[in-house]
């Protein structure tokens, strides 16, 4: 007898067989049936077969002899006694057939009640080493064990159980050999071949520990004393990675939880004996992560858990030992184990942050030893190992970090021996979980309906932990490459804008976050708020992004002490002292951006000086107010250069100046705007000088400040020097004639004339000294220049039309286009689109492809809509009557 | 069409980022068809990062902390990661929607400041319908010689250096806002105050009461006066926020533009919670 040439054949002929043998069953001719399933099994025997198509034939022929077994019991008792036909197979002429038969016949019998079952199940598996080809063999345990699932001895007793679970053992271990040995068979070039089909077929023997799990069941201490040990010893001895690795997880898989926890010592042990080419980390993987499992089954249970194991430790332990004995291991090796330990602790134990304590120590040690060897795989192996972002276990990060930078030392250490792009990486994730969680974008909180209470500083020694883990990004600089082109300067300083303001930001954070019950006086917050701007200071030029934070809490501790003072008024001149002690700490933040940060931040501490003379002026601290006002002078003469800088900032301090109201004592109020107005008159440009006159002339004219109580028509004691206001007219008006671009000219002019007409809608002449004979005058001055104006488009306009004849291909566009520019605050074109919804804000001094007679309309219309102004005013104020136009 | 108006974030320097309730609000993709930034808001990368997802279409004026120009990463346009831009920022802006012309500024070189007649100059002058400016965190929208002024407030109730805001100024031409609810768009929120489109405005500037200003919700901590004031500590006295910011809640405006209506919904964020207000403004016609 032989076996068939292909598969198909092969299938073909066991389905002739079965047919075959069905039919001689229904006779009732026994030995027929035997003869065809013998022809049948014949399959099994030929060695070409891949594992995958052995598998295939076998399921056949399992269905096939699944019949022919229940045929064997039923006639038992009918005159083919199990007994005589256990003897009669084992006549068969080959051994894989006759094995096949004989566990067939003799696990059928088993079923048999009083069939002396021990003695078979002995004989039987004696019996299977017959075969010792690897994959034949396999498949003949395999056969073995499923054939005997239901049938071993009944587990009543103690000495039973042993007799089965020893039975899945040999068999497991005989399994395991003959797969280990399929590795080396065959030419060596087919290795990798062999290692796959081996992968095939490793459920096979993966099976039998399974079935032992079933035997075992809860008996631990089985399985402590008789089994494991077994298993392990085999695991060990085999020296084969792939059995190894598959056998390890298999045992971590299929026993139970809790006999893990009580095993774990020699679990750990049997991990360091293995071949060095076995991942390591793999199987401590497995270890943890059906250790952690057994935390959540409990906690789901709610069973009380067990505690008389120090998991933590005894993963210690065992990772100081690897760090001995495995030098070979890699960073990134040690460092998924450690992860894997962090998760560990994490979820045994977390409130515990002494462990992560000891495991960063011992990485920063190894990044310590590694020196420079870095790669790119490796740095984001430490991110992930500092940000815990993979970790399912850290249900709330921002009090998790919070815990780590608060009480874990080497945390830090560790951050810092990394590269400054990986310190970017993990700080940018930690603060983002912070301000997120301050935000209320729950992102960072897995936790559901997460715990709201607020994270607190408590002590100082906390923030200043706080302090040194942000100090990297504090003191980041973006290195300069080598030939540095212009583009490139911006993308790094967008870059570095990037972080700065992140660490902006947790400025607020940490103020919003001290702890009221600690820090109950303001004074131990202005304190704090210090120590954040001297580490702060640290960052050299960065302060340019951080110190207008630092202000603007200093600028809310001001505030506060104000409201203390008014409410504690015994205490009145304490908080006196600690406002302007503030306004002193600003004063020196103020001057260190100045020293540090160059051209570039001398608007914002220009504004920043303004800013500081409002609130003090609001405080009615008249002197402070005045030196920062003058400050503000210093800057602007000593350091605003351009010419577009200086005209909005001057604007900006008589913006400023109109609102204050402290500062009339000692005339100071009146130097100040007389030295801006001189200014203004003294810019470089005419228009400029023409529009910072008429909007100083407001610097007399002070209007209402409802918040203080001011009421227009009610207060009586505003500010207000009419002849100055007039004054300021007139010399703006000088300057606007002065102007030689003509429709500039009038466009100041009628920008005047709205300016006069501000004051006219506020009082009469005798008050404003800007009266009716005085705007009539105006308007027609302005009339007069807008003819000449006209004069010139007239001109143009025949100037063109000729051109449009000899080109008629050109832009038809009317000269009479509605116009399409109007003039900004500064004297800006902008230039407006004519379609809807396309809102151009194409903005200059001069637009390029801007026309005359474009131009020209400018002034020609403000001045219209002036007018119809005017004309709208008469049927509410008489007094408009009087203007004519 | 609608129109954001938003401004005076100064993120970071003064504040940590916008309620993120605005920002859920404001999170619909192409909704939003234009932004107007006024001022003080260009100094956070994520924040501009953040607008930039609401609408394409930005326009922006300068604060008096704003640069004069401003560096953008136009990666999505070309792939290219590392394409940055730097543009001026002006002073003043005028944009186009439906049959209005709409005016942005943020008013920090209008003297006198958030003054109703220098804006209505402003406005003249630019010759707009309606005219958006900043500058003072906190909330305002009146109509003034048949224009429409709108000042958003602080989207994040940022510190204002400004004279405090007083509670009680709450005035009668005031409307409490409402606890309808709105996603952006939408139709809802009940008009309390339709008669602010119909109301001349007057020429006085002390007669432009139409406003939303003011309406704070922080209320004053009403200590007893009686308690004997040498025993008061510190901790006895709580602050509100507002008395510290001396801003207005965050606020923001979304202007829907059809044709020559204009619907405003005011969003302002209170207690935790957005409040939403609507006031209708319609362009005169002309004659």
């Amino acid at each position: 007898m032989s076996y068939s040439e292909s598969v198909e054949q092969a299938i073909s002929n066991i389905k002739q067989q079965t047919v075959l043998m069905q039919r001689s069953l229904n006779n009732r001719k026994l030995m027929d049936a035997l003869k065809f399933t013998s022809t049948m099994l014949t399959e099994l025997r030929n060695p070409r077969l891949l594992p995958k198509q052995y598998y295939e034939l076998y399921i056949q022929i399992f269905d096939s002899l699944t019949i022919l077994s229940a045929y064997l019991v039923e006639n038992h008792s009918n005159g083919h006694h199990l007994a005589d036909l256990y003897e009669l197979v084992q006549y068969a002429g080959n051994v894989v057939p006759r094995l096949y038969l004989m566990i067939t016949v003799g696990t059928s019998y088993l079923k048999i009640p009083e069939s002396p079952r021990e003695e078979i199940l002995k004989d039987m598996i004696e019996m299977c080493r017959g075969v010792q080809n690897p994959i034949r063999g396999l498949f003949l345990r395999y056969y073995l064990s499923q054939r005997t699932k239901q049938l071993l001895l009944p587990e009543d007793d103690k000495d039973s159980i042993e007799f089965n679970s020893q039975f899945i053992i040999t068999n497991f271990i005989e399994m395991n050999k003959l797969w280990v040995r399929l590795q080396h068979q065959g030419p060596l070039r087919e290795r990798d071949q062999r290692t796959k089909e081996r992968k095939e077929l490793q459920i096979l023997v993966g099976s039998q520990l399974v079935r032992l799990s079933q035997v075992v069941d809860d008996n631990l201490k089985l399985y402590k004393i008789e089994i494991l040990p077994i298993l392990l010893e085999q695991i060990v001895q085999c020296r084969d990675v792939v059995c190894q690795e598959y056998l390890y997880d298999v045992i971590c898989q299929v026993f139970p939880d809790e006999f893990h926890l009580k095993t774990l010592d020699s679990l750990l042990d049997t991990s360091l004996q293995l071949s060095t080419e076995v991942s390591v980390t793999k199987i401590i993987l497995t270890l943890i992560t059906r250790l952690n499992g057994y935390i959540e089954r409990v906690q789901q249970e709610n069973e009380n858990r067990d505690e008389s194991n120090n998991i933590f430790q005894r993963f210690w332990k065992h990772l100081l030992k690897l760090n001995e004995e495995r030098p070979d291991l890699s960073i990134q090796e040690l460092s998924g184990i450690i992860l894997g330990i962090m998760n560990l602790s994490l979820t045994w134990y977390p409130d515990n942050i002494e462990n992560l304590n000891r495991l960063f120590s011992l990485v920063a040690q190894k990044c310590k030893d590694f020196g420079e060897e870095k790669t790119s795989e490796s740095e984001s192996f430490m991110v992930d190992l500092l940000t815990a972002q993979k970790l399912e276990v850290v249900k709330d990060f921002p009090i998790y970090y919070f815990n780590l930078i608060t009480q874990c030392e080497s945390f830090r250490t560790l951050l810092t021996l990394q590269s400054s792009s990986s310190q970017m990486e993990v700080l940018t994730k930690i603060i983002d979980s912070f301000l997120g969680r301050l935000m209320g974008t729950k992102q960072q909180t897995r936790n559901k309906d997460g715990d709201k209470s607020q994270l607190l500083i408590t002590s100082k020694t906390q923030l200043e932990r706080f302090l040194a883990v942000l100090e990297p990004m504090i003191t980041h600089k973006d290195t300069k490459k080598e030939n540095d082109e212009g583009n490139d300067t911006i993308s790094r300083e967008f870059t570095l804008s990037i972080y700065q303001e992140k660490l902006t930001k947790i400025c607020h954070f940490l103020m919003l976050s001290l702890d009221k019950s600690t820090f109950k006086t303001i004074e131990s917050e202005i304190e704090l708020l210090l120590m954040i701007k001297n580490v702060f200071h640290k960052g050299g030029k960065n302060i340019k992004f951080t110190y207008p934070a630092i202000i603007t809490n200093f600028w809310r501790m001001i505030r506060k002490c104000n409201i203390y003072k008014k409410r504690i008024p015994k205490k009145q001149i304490y908080y006196d002292n600690l406002i302007k002690q503030n306004f002193k700490y600003i004063s020196r933040c103020i001057n260190d951006m100045f020293n540090n940060c160059g051209k570039n931040s001398v608007d914002t501490i220009y504004k920043l000086n303004l800013q500081n003379a409002a609130l003090a002026d609001q405080l009615s601290l008249v002197d402070i107010s005045y030196d920062f006002f003058s400050e503000a002078f210093s800057v602007f003469e000593e350091s605003l250069s351009d010419s577009k800088t200086q005209f909005q900032a001057l604007i900006y301090m008589a913006q400023t100046l109109q609102k204050t109201r402290s500062l009339y004592k000692e005339n100071y109020y009146n130097s100040l705007i007389v030295r801006t107005t001189l200014h203004g008159s003294k810019l470089l440009k005419k228009q400029d000088q023409c529009r910072a006159v008429y909007i100083c002339s407001h610097l007399w004219w002070a209007t209402e400040i409802s918040s203080v109580g001011e009421e227009e028509g009610e207060t009586t004691d505003f500010f207000r020097e009419g002849k100055r206001v007039l004054e300021c007219l007139q010399r703006s008006l000088r300057a606007a004639d002065s102007r030689m671009d003509n429709v500039e000219s009038c466009e100041l002019m009628v920008e005047i004339l709205n300016v006069c007409l501000y004051y006219f809608v506020h009082g009469d002449e005798q008050t404003t000294h800007v009266g009716v004979s005085y705007i009539n005058g105006l308007i027609e001055l302005i009339k007069n220049n807008l003819k000449s104006l006209r004069l010139e488009e007239e001109q143009r306009l025949s100037e063109i039309d000729t051109t449009k004849i000899d080109s008629d291909n050109e832009t038809n566009t009317s000269p009479y286009n509605k116009y399409n520019y109007v003039m900004g605050l500064d004297g800006t074109y902008i230039k407006l689109g004519n379609v809807n919804n396309s809102s151009s804000a194409n903005i200059d001094f001069k637009v390029k492809d801007m026309k005359i007679n474009d131009m020209i309309q400018i002034p020609i219309k403000h001045f219209d809509r002036t007018c119809e102004y005017i004309l709208n005013q008469r049927d509410i104020d008489n007094r408009f009557k009087t203007v004519v136009i | 069409m609608l129109v954001l108006a938003v401004g005076d974030a100064h993120i970071p320097s003064r504040a940590i980022d916008m309620p993120s309730k605005f920002k859920k609000l404001l999170s619909i993709p192409d909704k939003i068809s234009h932004v107007a930034l006024l001022g003080n808001s260009t100094q956070s990368p994520e924040f501009l990062n953040f607008l930039d997802t609401v609408s394409s279409n930005i326009t922006i004026v300068r604060g008096e902390f704003d640069k004069p120009t401003i560096i953008t990463n136009r990666s999505e346009a070309n792939g290219v990661s590392d394409n940055y831009e730097e543009t001026n920022i002006p002073l003043v802006a005028v944009i186009k929607e439906g049959e209005f012309r709409i005016g942005c500024c943020n008013g920090y070189t209008v003297v006198p400041k958030s003054d109703p007649l220098s804006l209505l100059a402003l406005a003249r002058q630019l010759d707009v319908d309606i005219m958006l400016w900043g500058g003072t965190h906190n909330v305002e929208a009146y109509t003034l010689e048949e224009k429409f002024f709108v000042n958003p407030g602080s989207c994040t109730g940022a510190f204002s250096s400004d004279w405090p805001i007083i509670n009680d100024t709450i005035s009668n031409n005031t409307f409490e806002p409402s606890n309808a609810k709105e996603v952006v768009g939408k139709e809802g929120g009940k008009s309390q105050n339709d008669d602010i489109t119909t109301s001349d405005g007057s020429s006085k500037a002390e007669d432009t009461g139409n406003t939303v200003a003011d309406s704070n919700v922080n209320k004053q901590d009403t200590k007893d006066t009686t308690e004997d004031e040498a025993s008061i500590n510190e901790e006895d006295i709580s602050i509100s926020e507002v008395e510290i910011s001396g801003s207005n809640v965050p606020s923001f405006c979304l202007l829907d533009i059809q044709g020559s209506t204009c619907t405003l919904y005011i969003y302002m964020f209170i207690d935790g919670e957005v409040k939403v207000d609507k006031v209708t403004y319609k362009k005169p016609i002309d004659e």
